[in-house]
C-alpha cells in the first residue's frame, strides 16, 4: 500500500551522495588537533577599560602535556579572545573551559556582563567553575607559568573526584547567572591566589551578589556554607582545642516563621564525625559540645557579616517563598534578609572513634 | 541402427564421455546411452541385469520389466537429450521405436555431510548442507518429519536446466507469501538463476538492495527452526545452504542456536550482538564528528589525549579513517581469498606490523587504531555474513554524514538507515518483523 | 487489518515531545510570571478535549481519511476545511525546519551554514515520506528504540539541580491568557495529533491507546516547563532563550564519558524532528495528489520540499520566525478547534441520516 514507487531510486540516492561529497569541506571545520583548548581564561580590566584575557592551554608536547599561558585585551572578551587567536599558530576554541578566574578588582566593580556573555554565547560550557583571583592576574599566571604544571591541574582543584574539599565553595557559571537574577539568592566563589608550596591556595570565598563581590568569608565560613547548601562536608577535618574530627554527613531542618516583615528562621543541623585526634584528656562530650558552640559561633558571625552586605549566599529567602507575595520578594534582601533572626543548634552524633576509645 | 539412435549419437558425439553400450536384458537386445562421467555403467549394468533375472523367474513378460525399470517413451529424441544431461540413462530398445528413461547408479560427485564451513555452532548440531539438493531436502524431512512440511520443485532456466525447491509448513507459512513466491517462480521459470542476484531478479526483488531479501543458513537446524516460524525454505541445487524468505532484521541478533543456552545467557548474548551492531555503525561515525567538528562533548582529558595522538597526522579526521577502513577492508578481503595456510600471515602483517608502523609514523592517530579494530570486532558478532556485509557498507554513510555535520550528522545517518530498513520489505511483509507467523507482530 | 495501535501510540509521543522542549517552555515563563501549572494544565485540558472530539468524529467514518470525509460532505466544505489545514502544514513545514536549524546553529554547529543545516533536514525528511506512512512509522518504532531511552534518562537527570522550593507561590491567575506566547506555545498541542485524521485507511488503531499516549506526555509537559523554573527561578528562566535546553546544559554528569548531555539530549529530539516533518510532508502530499492527482506524488513531494526549501531563505532572521510563528497562531487554533468540532459534526450528522434512512 506504498504511496510512492519511485522508479530512479538509485538515480536519487547516487545524486544525493555527489551533493553530501562536494559539500563536505565546504566550510570551516577544524580538527581537533588543529584547535587551542583553553582549560583557564583569566579575566581582568585594564585601566582603560578594556578586558585583558588569559589563556592557560595545556599543549601536547610528545609524551607529555605542557602548559601555555596567553593574553590579549580587547573591549570585549570575544575580542581578546580573538586577537590572540589572530596571533596563534592554531585557532582558539573556548569549548573546554573549565574554570573562568576573574580579578578580585573586576568583581568588585561587577561581572553581570562577563558572566552574561558566557551563558549567552554556547562555546563556554554553562558547568564552568567561576574564582575569583585576588592576586594581579598578571602576576598569578606569570607565577603559573614558571611551575611545571600538568594539563588540566586547575581543573583537578575543583574536580569533586579530584582535588576538591569541602572548603572549596564549587560555583558554576550558570549558578552565578541565577543569582544576579534571582530575588533570593547569591552566590560564594573561591578566592585564589598562587600558593608558596602548592599551586594554588585558597584563600576564602568570595561573597557575590548582583554581580558584584561585596564581602569575603573565610575557609572555615565556606565549610559551613557548604554543609548548609547539602554539598557533602565529607573530608573535612575540624580542628578545636582538644580534638580534631571529620565530618561524614549531615542534615538539616529548617522551620520559618515571619511576623510582620520579622522573618525568623530556627536550623537544627545534625552532623555526625568521627574523631580523628585527640589532645590531652577529652571525653566525647566535651568534644560535642565544643564543636556545637564552636559552630554556632561561627556561624552566627558569619550570618552577621552577610546580613549586612544583604547578601543571601545561604538562599534562605528560598525558605520565606510561600509567605512572602512574588511582588515582595523582590525586595528580600533590602527589607527581610537584614532583619532575619537566626536559631542555629548544632547536633553533633560521634559515628565512632576509630581504632581507639576515648571516655 | 536405429533412427533414434543414430540422432542422439549425432548430438553428443563431440562429447568424448559420451558412452553408447549394446547389451542383452532379459533376452532382448538394448542399447544403453549416457555419459559415463554422470553414471556409473558398471553398477548400473549389474542393477539391471538383477532386476531382469529376478522377473525371469516370476516368469513375467518383459513389457513389465520395462516398465518397472523407468519411464517409457516412443520417439521423442529431445527428452531423451535432455535427459542424458541430467545425468539419466536411456535404455533403448533395439529395432523398436522405445527407449527407457531410468535412474542410474549415479557417480560419487557430491560432498559427504559435513560440519558447517562458515558457520560456527556451539553447543548444536553439527551437520550442514551440501550442494546436492536432494541430501539437504532429505536432511530437512528427517529433521521435520511431518505431514505439514511441503516441497514443491521447478526446474529454471532456458538451456541449463537449473531445479529450484521451495519448502514450507503448511498452516504455518504466510500463505500470500506463498502464493507470491509461487506467481514469480513460474512467470519467470525461463530465467537463470545460478546465483542469488539471478534468483533475486526471477522473485522480482529490486536489485540495488543493500540487504539481502534471502537469509542464508548452512544449518539445517536453523532452516527448520525457521521453517517452524513460518518462514518458507528455497533450495537451488549446487549451493550448499538454505535461502529463507522473508529475512527480516532479528535475525541479524538472533541465531536459533542461542536457545541451547539458559534464557538470561540467550537475552545476554543477543543484546551483546544488538551492541555490536550500533558499535559498528556509531564509532567510526563518532570518532569523525569528535575529532572534527563537535570536540567539546569530549571530556577535557580525553579531548587532551585525543589531540595529543593526532599531533602531526596531516589530514582531516574523514580522510585518514576512509583510509583505514579501506585498508581494513582489503585486509578482509585478502583473507577471504588467500588458501587457510597463509591467511595467519596477512592477519599479521595487516593487524600487527601495519597497525603498528601506521601509527608510529604519524599517519594516523592510535585512538583512531582502537576505534577500527572495536569496529572490526563488533561488525563480526552480527549473525549472517550477509548481514554483517551490510551493516558494513552503512557505516560508511554516518562517516560521510558525520564529517559534514557532527554529531547531528551521525544522528541523520542513523535515521537514514533506520527509515531505509524500514523500508525495505518482502511481498509485504516488513523487515523489521519479529516473525511473519500469524497476525503482524510488532517490535524490532 | 492489523492493529498498529503501538506504532501510532509511538509516533504520536516521538512527534509531540520534539515540540515540546525546545520553544513551549520559554513561551509558557514568559506569559506568566508565577504558578505556571495552570497555563500548562489549561493546554492540556484543551489537548485532551480536542483529540477526544476528533477520535470520537473519526470513528464515524471508519478506514477514511479527513480529506475523503470533507469532500465528501460537499466542494465548500472541502475547500473550507482542507484549504487552511494545506496551509497549516506548509506552514509547519517552513517554520519547524527554519526554527529548528536556527537552533541547531546556535546551541551545536555554530560553523555551519544554515541552508547546508535545512537541506539536511528537508531531504531526510523528504526521504522518509516518499516511502509512504507505513515507513514512517516503522522509522518512528526504530528512532524511538533507539533514542528513546537516551531522553528518557537526560530527562530524569535535568532534575540535578532542582530547587522545589522554586515551584512556590502556587497560585496563579488567568493573566497568561492575555499573553501572546501562551497562543504561540500551543505550537506544542496542535502540530502532531492531526495524523490521526490521515492514517486511518493505512493503520488502525484503538482511541482508548492514542489518549494513553497523550497521558504519557503529561510529565513531559509539565516538566519541560518546570525544569528550567526549579533549577533557575522564575526571574533568570524568563532571560534565557531555551529554558530547558539551559537547564539540559547544566547538569553535570561526572561518570560520563562525555560532557555536554545536552547534545546527545538535542539530537535525539531532532531525529523526532526530523519524522515529525516526514509526517506532516506526507500528509501535505496526500492532501495535494487528492486534488492534482495526474501528477506523481514523488514528483510533487519533491517540488514541496523544494518550495519549503527555499522559501526557507526569505526568513533572514529569529525575529521573522517569531513573526511567522505569531500569523501562524491564528491557523493553528482553526486547525486545533474547527477541524475536530465539524469532523465531529458531520460524523454526527452522518448518523442521523443513516439512522433515518433505516427507520
Amino acid at each position: 500500500m506504498k504511496l510512492f514507487k519511485p522508479k530512479s531510486k538509485a538515480s536519487i540516492t547516487i545524486s544525493l551522495l555527489l551533493a553530501v561529497i562536494i559539500l563536505s569541506g565546504c566550510w570551516d571545520i577544524r580538527d581537533i588537533n588543529h584547535r587551542v583548548l583553553p582549560v583557564v581564561v583569566g579575566i581582568s580590566t585594564t585601566d582603560d577599560d578594556l578586558y585583558k584575557v588569559f589563556l592557560k592551554i595545556p599543549e601536547p608536547v610528545e609524551e607529555m602535556t605542557k602548559v601555555k599561558i596567553v593574553s590579549g585585551t580587547g573591549e570585549t572578551i570575544s575580542k581578546a579572545v580573538d586577537a590572540i587567536s589572530r596571533n596563534m599558530e592554531s585557532s582558539v576554541d573556548l569549548l573546554h573551559v573549565k574554570v573562568i578566574m576573574i580579578e578580585r578588582k573586576t568583581a568588585e566593580e561587577g561581572v553581570k556582563d562577563i558572566i552574561a556573555g558566557f551563558m549567552r554565547s554556547r562555546e563556554v560550557s554553562s558547568k564552568a567553575l567561576v574564582t575569583i583571583c585576588d592576586q594581579d592576574l598578571n602576576e598569578f599566571f606569570s607565577i603559573l607559568s614558571t611551575k611545571e604544571l600538568h594539563g588540566t591541574t586547575m581543573l583537578d582543584f575543583f574536580e569533586k573526584n579530584a582535588g576538591w574539599n569541602a572548603e572549596i565553595a564549587l560555583t558554576r557559571v550558570w549558578e552565578v547567572y541565577r543569582s544576579i537574577h534571582s530575588y533570593t539568592r547569591d552566590v560564594a566563589i573561591p578566592l585564589i591566589a598562587a600558593g608558596k608550596t602548592t599551586t594554588y591556595e585558597q584563600i576564602g570565598s568570595a561573597v557575590i551578589k548582583n554581580g558584584k563581590m561585596v564581602e569575603q568569608i573565610s575557609n572555615d565560613e565556606t565549610l559551613l556554607f557548604n554543609a548548609f547548601k547539602g554539598e557533602s562536608a565529607h573530608g573535612q577535618i575540624e580542628v578545636l582545642n582538644h580534638a580534631s574530627v571529620m565530618i561524614i554527613g549531615n542534615n538539616m531542618h529548617h522551620h520559618s516563621e515571619l511576623t510582620e516583615k520579622q522573618p525568623f528562621l530556627q536550623s537544627r543541623i545534625k552532623l555526625k564525625v568521627v574523631i580523628l585526634e585527640t589532645r590531652g584528656k577529652t571525653t566525647s562530650a566535651t568534644i560535642k559540645k565544643e564543636l556545637s558552640t564552636l559552630l554556632t559561633g561561627r556561624f552566627a558571625e558569619m550570618m552577621a557579616k552577610l546580613e549586612e552586605s544583604e547578601a543571601d549566599i545561604l538562599g534562605l529567602g528560598q525558605f520565606y517563598r510561600n509567605k512572602i507575595t512574588r511582588k515582595e520578594l523582590k525586595n528580600w534582601r533590602s527589607e527581610y534578609y537584614p532583619n532575619l533572626k537566626m536559631d542555629m543548634q548544632f547536633e553533633i552524633d560521634i559515628q565512632n572513634e576509630g581504632y581507639l576509645r576515648t571516655t | 541402427m536405429e533412427q533414434l539412435v543414430q540422432e542422439i549419437k549425432s548430438k553428443l558425439e563431440n562429447n568424448e564421455d559420451f558412452l553408447l553400450q549394446r547389451d542383452y536384458l532379459a533376452d532382448t537386445a538394448i542399447i544403453l546411452l549416457g555419459f559415463n562421467t554422470l553414471v556409473d555403467f558398471v553398477k548400473t549394468r549389474a542393477v539391471l541385469q538383477k532386476h531382469a533375472e529376478s522377473h525371469l523367474l516370476q516368469n513375467r513378460p518383459p513389457e513389465d520389466l520395462w516398465n518397472a525399470i523407468g519411464e517409457l517413451i516412443e520417439g521423442n529424441v529431445n527428452k531423451a537429450i535432455s535427459s542424458i544431461y541430467e545425468g539419466k540413462l536411456i535404455i533403448h530398445l533395439a529395432d523398436t521405436d522405445r527407449s527407457i528413461i531410468m535412474e542410474p547408479v549415479s557417480t560419487m560427485l557430491d560432498r559427504s555431510i559435513e560440519t558447517p564451513a562458515n558457520e560456527n555452532v556451539i553447543q548444536g548440531a553439527l551437520n550442514a548442507f551440501t550442494e546436492g539438493i536432494d541430501a539437504n531436502i532429505g536432511i530437512v524431512r528427517k529433521l521435520v518429519n511431518s505431514e505439514e512440511l511441503i516441497m514443491a520443485s521447478y526446474s529454471t532456466g532456458q538451456n541449463r536446466k537449473k531445479k529450484l525447491s521451495l519448502l514450507y509448513l503448511e498452516g504455518q507459512a504466510d500463505t500470500e507469501l506463498l502464493k507470491n513466491l509461487e506467481s514469480h517462480i513460474e512467470k519467470n521459470i525461463h530465467q537463470d538463476i545460478s546465483d542469488l542476484q539471478g534468483l533475486a531478479k526471477m522473485l522480482g526483488f529490486p536489485s540495488w538492495s543493500a540487504i539481502s531479501k534471502f537469509n542464508t543458513t548452512e544449518l539445517p537446524h536453523h532452516a527448520v527452526q525457521y521453517l517452524k516460524k513460518g518462514r518458507v525454505i528455497l533450495f537451488i541445487d549446487r549451493l550448499p545452504f538454505a535461502l529463507i524468505l522473508p529475512s527480516l532484521l532479528w535475525d541479524m541478533f538472533a541465531i536459533e542456536n542461542d536457545r541451547n543456552f539458559p534464557l538470561p545467557i540467550m537475552i545476554a548474548i543477543r543484546s551483546i550482538r544488538i551492541i555490536g551492531i550500533l558499535i559498528t555503525l556509531i564509532t567510526p561515525g563518532l570518532y569523525v564528528a569528535l575529532v572534527s567538528v563537535n570536540p567539546e562533548v569530549l571530556q577535557i582529558q580525553l579531548a587532551l589525549s585525543v589531540a595529543q595522538s593526532r599531533e602531526g597526522v596531516p589530514y582531516p579526521a574523514l580522510v585518514e579513517i576512509i583510509f583505514m577502513l579501506v585498508i581494513l577492508e582489503l585486509i578482509l578481503e585478502a583473507s577471504v581469498r588467500l588458501p587457510k595456510s597463509i591467511g595467519p600471515t596477512i592477519t599479521m602483517v595487516g593487524g600487527i606490523i601495519l597497525g603498528q608502523a601506521v601509527v608510529e609514523a604519524k599517519l594516523v592517530s592510535n585512538l583512531l587504531i582502537i576505534i577500527l579494530a572495536a569496529t572490526t570486532i563488533a561488525n563480526s558478532t552480527i549473525a549472517g555474513f550477509q548481514n554483517a556485509v551490510s551493516i558494513r557498507l552503512f557505516k560508511y554513510v554516518i562517516v560521510i554524514l558525520a564529517s559534514i555535520y557532527g554529531l547531528l550528522g551521525l544522528v541523520s545517518g542513523l535515521v537514514i538507515i533506520g527509515a531505509y530498513l524500514a523500508g525495505l520489505d518482502t511481498y509485504g511483509k516488513s523487515y523489521l518483523y519479529i516473525n511473519v507467523k500469524g497476525n503482524e507482530s510488532n517490535g524490532r | 487489518m492489523a492493529d498498529k495501535s503501538l506504532h501510532v501510540m509511538l509516533m504520536y509521543i516521538i512527534s509531540h515531545l520534539g515540540l515540546i522542549f525546545f520553544m513551549y517552555p520559554g513561551n509558557i515563563i514568559s506569559s506568566t510570571s508565577q504558578g505556571h501549572w495552570l497555563p500548562i494544565l489549561v493546554g492540556i485540558l484543551i489537548h485532551f478535549i480536542f483529540i477526544f472530539i476528533y477520535m470520537k468524529g473519526l470513528s464515524y467514518f471508519p478506514k477514511k481519511d479527513i480529506i475523503r470525509i470533507y469532500s465528501e460532505v460537499g466542494k465548500g466544505t472541502a475547500i473550507l476545511f482542507i484549504v487552511p489545514v494545506f496551509l497549516y502544514f506548509s506552514m509547519i513545514l517552513l517554520i519547524t525546519v527554519r526554527a529548528y536549524s536556527e537552533i541547531i546553529t546556535i546551541v551545536f554547529l555554530s560553523e555551519t551554514p544554515l541552508w547546508a543545516i535545512m537541506l539536511l533536514m528537508i531531504s531526510i525528511s523528504a526521504y522518509i515520506a516518499s516511502k509512504g506512512v507505513e515507513v514512517i512509522f516503522r522509522t518512528g518504532l526504530l528512532l524511538a528504540i533507539l533514542f528513546l531511552p537516551i531522553i528518557i534518562f537526560i530527562f530524569f537527570t535535568s532534575f540535578q539541580n532542582v530547587d522545589w522550593r522554586y515551584a512556590i507561590p502556587f497560585d496563579a491567575n488567568f493573566g497568561f491568557l492575555t499573553k501572546r506566547t501562551y497562543y504561540e506555545g500551543f505550537f506544542a498541542f496542535s502540530g502532531g495529533f492531526l495524523f490521526l485524521g490521515f492514517v486511518q485507511p493505512y493503520l488502525s488503531y484503538k482511541r482508548k491507546h492514542v489518549l494513553w499516549a497523550a497521558a504519557f506526555l503529561i510529565p513531559f509537559f509539565i516538566f519541560s516547563v518546570y525544569v528550567p523554573v526549579l533549577t533557575f527561578g522564575q526571574a533568570t528562566s524568563s532571560t534565557t532563550f531555551l529554558p530547558y535546553v539551559v537547564a539540559v546544559d547544566a547538569i553535570n554528569i561526572n561518570w560520563l564519558m562525555f560532557d555536554r548531555v545536552t547534545m546527545f539530549f538535542l539530537l535525539s529530539l531532532i531525529s523526532f524532528i526530523m519524522l515529525f516533518l516526514a509526517l506532516v510532508s506526507w500528509k501535505a502530499i496526500r492532501i495535494l495528489s487528492h486534488y492534482l492527482p495526474s501528477i506523481r506524488p514523488v514528483k510533487l513531494l519533491i517540488a514541496l520540499s523544494a518550495a519549503v526549501f527555499f522559501s526557507c531563505f526569505l526568513i533572514p532572521d529569529w525575529k521573522d520566525v517569531e513573526k511567522l510563528f505569531w500569523w501562524n497562531t491564528f491557523l493553528r487554533f482553526y486547525v486545533l478547534v474547527a477541524i475536530p468540532l465539524s469532523i465531529f459534526f458531520f460524523g454526527l450528522r452522518m448518523k442521523g441520516k443513516d439512522s433515518n434512512e433505516t427507520v
